[in-house]
């Protein structure tokens, strides 16, 4: 092959993906939403766009944080969001949500009766559960004692392997726990003492990873790592005879991550389509099944095969669950100290 | 200023710089500076009453070290980037004819991608990265070395990435002397050695005060090096205004912080001005 | 000391390239992990197969065109007034624009723009991502565009004056086709540059104006990424061939 013929090749392969990606920027209705990395089917997005007819704009974050701070500004231009339900209050209080109208949503019912009526937002008027979870203790098997507790992620031995969660709320969460005391804690004492706890480990850390995590347990860079159960299930899916879960001992902070929709958005309709698109028990366990998350969705779940429904890192026993605690929303004076002692704790 | 036809066309010429550094400069600094003596709302945001206790804040010995360390790490890297680049320098302003094209191949990797040769060291020093992999099979060692998320990393980040940076003012400078010096020193008995420590370095030295602050200056305020290949544990300056700009939601402490930064930047700049290598 | 600094350039050299040859023999290893298992392009097929990587570069390309040809023009006329008669005050904000690392920029331009957004109903975008890029630019090209500036004799200027040219009309006949090459340079200088930018445009880019460096940013990140391999090797030989046609273009 000539290299003229070689170059009108490339040309070829390369204009046409992105021509149709150009030409996307073209006239159909478009809905933005925002969410979290790998929280969705391949093909979820897709199979949306064919049966409603909108295009949709999907973007991701990796932390609660990166997430409001993209929203403060009332202009984002997301749509649709995913916040973790001790977000939700905050959310409100900032004007930010808009109110959620049942009447367009058909699917509603096919949430887990514990989920219709959930502390953070009792009538869902301005959320919707799609996923929860729990935060635990992703670890490479081979590891000697295995770890069991939070506690273990202070061994020296595993110096410059371990990993923590780049998040206030679960690092202080799991030092309170280490301590004792209740990760929803307010108290200025013991939220010091949890700070001094994380600055101890600080430098037996490899990094602060949330997702990012995933990847590099799964290719042996880290022995133990603080990872949301859905991680975890994902890596361990992809190096099941190399990689564990475990729920610590001491305790360990629950989510759940919610459906909402900005009170800046200009397509409640279509929000609402999604939203319901979501909450379609078929739409939902496929869902599941690609991404190991545990579902909100109780007509969902029991579409699952045994397999997942019986996941211990997913679905774990009741006594297991028992030792959890949701994640509260914090008050203002609480919020403030606990933002202080992490960036303290994270410069030093 | 009298109307004259030059004067009308300087202001027309004048008039879309101006606008945009007023715009895009101008303006924005002034909402910094004012924000860095506002307070924080509970979420984030930006609210009264005004105070200095972003400043304050910064002088804590914890954020004071975080300064000390960013301008020490970026001292580290200039010298790095001075001691490699000053020979490579010398050899590309003595290769006679071959001269564009040693030079050519010093500016090529830096035109590039700044992420992407990041990336590469990313790629190279990860645990189960090249070098381990290679040193693993080859049995020199038999667990990972922890090459990467630490300071080092960040220096070699950093070396690497302004390493052209060093070598193009510092070549500009050595193409300039005249190699009659040289046959001069020789002439009275030096060895090429003291030749160079006794007359080429100390002539260089405009362009060594240019290559130093070229590289000091976007060392000292590096994000992107840190957050790769430091593991966002290394906090630096950048880091620091980063996060408060974003996660951490603290808009007038990370602007406080980034004042201070400008500051120290218009330091250098000065210093730079008296160094007589006019740029602009 | 004749043989040690050819030795040493070469080691240099090998330093500074080596780095990104590994990311692309690698590239093209049929393996995901660090080991060799032979040859493929599945990365590169991969890469095209990615929608918003590909709708990212196109987002890079347009940004990079708009703001290279506003702050090429621009900056030339700047460059061209400054050098006629300086102006302390806009060099000085030039030299900080050049200074101001770039964290600090970044975060002052998203502030003015939040605030200024309240009134005028706008949001973050491709636009705001374009004024940012021009915003740093301008300093680069007046810069490039001064250097030329500096050999030029302006007796040219003035015999065109004398021959009965008004001012632009001399600049424009006489000293713009003189400014040529220092202006493509400039505009490449300047076009390289908008490509790369991570930093300031992860912080002033809103829901549709994702770029290429910000998904080589979040890939990075995430530490295993053989389709980054992939994308760096494009990026790298992309540019590096837009240098060399330029050099080509501007010895022709």
């Amino acid at each position: 092959m000539n290299r003229r013929r070689f170059l009108e090749h490339i040309a070829q392969t390369t204009a046409l993906p992105a021509a149709i990606s150009l030409a996307g920027c073209s006239s159909a209705p478009r809905l933005n939403v925002y969410n979290w990395s790998d929280y969705i089917a391949p093909d979820t997005v897709a199979n949306f766009e064919r049966e409603s007819g909108l295009r949709i704009r999907y973007g991701t974050y990796e932390s609660n944080q990166e997430m409001l701070a993209q929203l403060l500004g009332g202009n984002s231009g997301w749509d649709v969001v995913f916040p973790s339900a001790d977000y939700i209050g905050p959310l409100r209080d900032l004007g930010l949500l808009a109110p959620i109208r049942h009447e367009l949503l058909t699917n509603l019912d096919s949430l887990d009766a514990e989920f219709r009526t959930p502390p953070w937002d009792p009538a869902l008027q301005w959320s919707v559960p799609y996923m929860y979870g729990a935060t635990g203790i992703l670890y490479q098997k081979q590891l000697v004692p295995a770890p069991q507790s939070w506690a273990d992620l202070w061994n020296p031995a595993w110096s410059g392997k371990i990993t923590m969660l780049d998040d206030a709320a679960e690092v202080f969460g799991a030092c309170l726990k280490k301590l004792g005391y209740s990760l929803n804690s307010g108290d200025p004492s013991e939220l010091r003492a949890a700070a001094e706890e994380a600055g101890k480990q600080k430098p037996l850390l490899r990094a602060y990873l949330n997702a990012e995590v995933r990847d590099q347990a799964v290719a042996g860079d880290v022995a133990a790592a603080q990872a949301w159960a859905v991680t975890a299930a994902q890596a361990i899916a992809a190096a099941p005879e190399r990689l564990a879960f475990v729920y610590p001992r001491e305790g360990f902070v629950r989510f759940a991550d919610n459906m909402a929709i900005l009170r800046e958005s200009r397509r409640v309709e279509a929000a609402h389509r999604w939203i319901d698109y979501l909450l379609r028990p078929p739409v939902a366990a496929t869902i599941v099944e690609t991404t190991r998350t545990a579902t909100c969705n109780g007509a969902a779940y029991a579409l699952l095969p045994e397999s997942v429904r019986k996941d211990p890192v997913l679905y774990p026993a009741a006594d297991v669950l028992k030792r959890g605690e949701w994640l509260e929303p914090q008050s203002s004076g609480s919020q403030r100290l606990r933002d202080r002692l992490w960036t303290q704790m994270k410069s030093s | 200023m009298t109307s004259t036809p030059a004067n009308r066309l300087r202001a027309f010429f004048l008039t879309p710089v101006a606008t945009v550094m007023l715009a895009t400069l101008g303006v924005p600094l002034a909402i910094v500076t004012a924000y860095s003596f506002l307070s924080r709302g509970p979420y984030g945001g930006v609210e009264m009453p005004w105070t200095e206790e972003n400043y304050t804040r910064l002088f804590d010995p914890l954020y004071a070290g975080i300064f000390l360390r960013s301008a020490w790490v970026a001292l580290l890297a200039t010298a790095g980037c001075l001691v490699l680049a000053f020979p490579l320098a010398l050899f590309i302003a003595r290769s006679g004819a071959r001269k564009n094209l040693y030079l050519a191949l010093v500016i090529l990797p830096f035109w590039t991608s700044f992420l992407i040769r990041l990336y590469a060291w990313m790629f190279l020093l990860r645990d189960t990265g090249l070098i381990n992999t290679a040193f693993i099979s080859l049995g020199l060692i038999h667990a990972p070395l922890p090459l990467l998320y630490n300071e080092g990393a960040v220096l070699l980040g950093l070396i690497y990435g302004y390493l052209p940076f060093a070598v193009l003012p510092l070549y500009a400078t050595l193409e300039r002397q005249d190699p009659v010096l040289l046959d001069a020193a020789a002439d009275l008995g030096a060895t090429p050695w003291r030749a160079l420590f006794r007359v080429t370095i100390p002539l260089s030295m405009p362009g060594i005060l240019a290559a130093s602050i070229l590289v000091f200056v976007p060392c000292i305020g590096t994000y992107i090096v840190s957050d790769l290949l430091g593991g966002s544990k290394t906090v630096l300056i950048g880091n620091l205004v980063q996060n408060q700009f974003t996660s951490s939601r603290d808009w007038p402490f990370g602007a406080a912080a980034s004042i201070v930064l400008i500051v120290a930047a218009i330091a250098m700049l000065l210093l730079m001005r008296r160094s007589r290598e006019e740029l602009l | 000391m004749k043989r040690a600094l050819p030795l040493y350039a070469a080691f240099a050299y090998l330093f500074l390239h080596v780095p990104l040859a590994i990311l692309a023999i690698f590239s093209v290893n049929a393996s995901r992990f660090t080991i060799w298992d032979g040859f493929s392009l599945r990365w590169y097929r991969a890469m095209f197969a990615d929608r918003d990587l590909l709708e990212s570069a196109a987002n890079s390309l347009i940004i990079a065109v708009a703001a290279t040809v506003l702050a090429t023009v621009i900056g030339t006329l700047a460059a061209y007034a400054l050098w006629k008669k300086a102006s302390p005050w806009l060099a000085g904000s030039l030299y900080l624009s050049l200074v101001t690392p770039e964290i600090v920029t970044g975060i002052s331009l998203l502030a003015f723009f939040q605030w200024i957004f309240r009134y005028l109903h706008l949001r973050l975008g491709m636009h705001t991502v374009i004024l940012a890029h021009v915003s740093f630019s301008i300093a680069y090209v007046v810069l490039v565009v001064m250097a030329r500036l500096r050999s030029f004799d302006v007796a040219l200027e003035e015999a065109a004056l004398d021959l009965g040219e008004t001012e632009f009309g001399a600049f424009y006949r006489v000293t713009l086709p003189y400014l040529a090459p220092a202006i493509a340079a400039a505009a490449l200088l300047a076009f390289t540059v908008s490509i790369d930018d991570y930093v300031i445009t992860s912080l002033v880019a809103g829901v549709d104006s994702r770029t290429l460096p910000m998904v080589i940013y979040a890939m990075a990140r995430r530490g295993v990424n053989p389709v980054l391999n992939a994308v760096s090797t494009v990026v790298v030989a992309g540019l590096g061939g837009l240098i060399l046609i330029s050099e080509r273009l501007r010895k022709a």
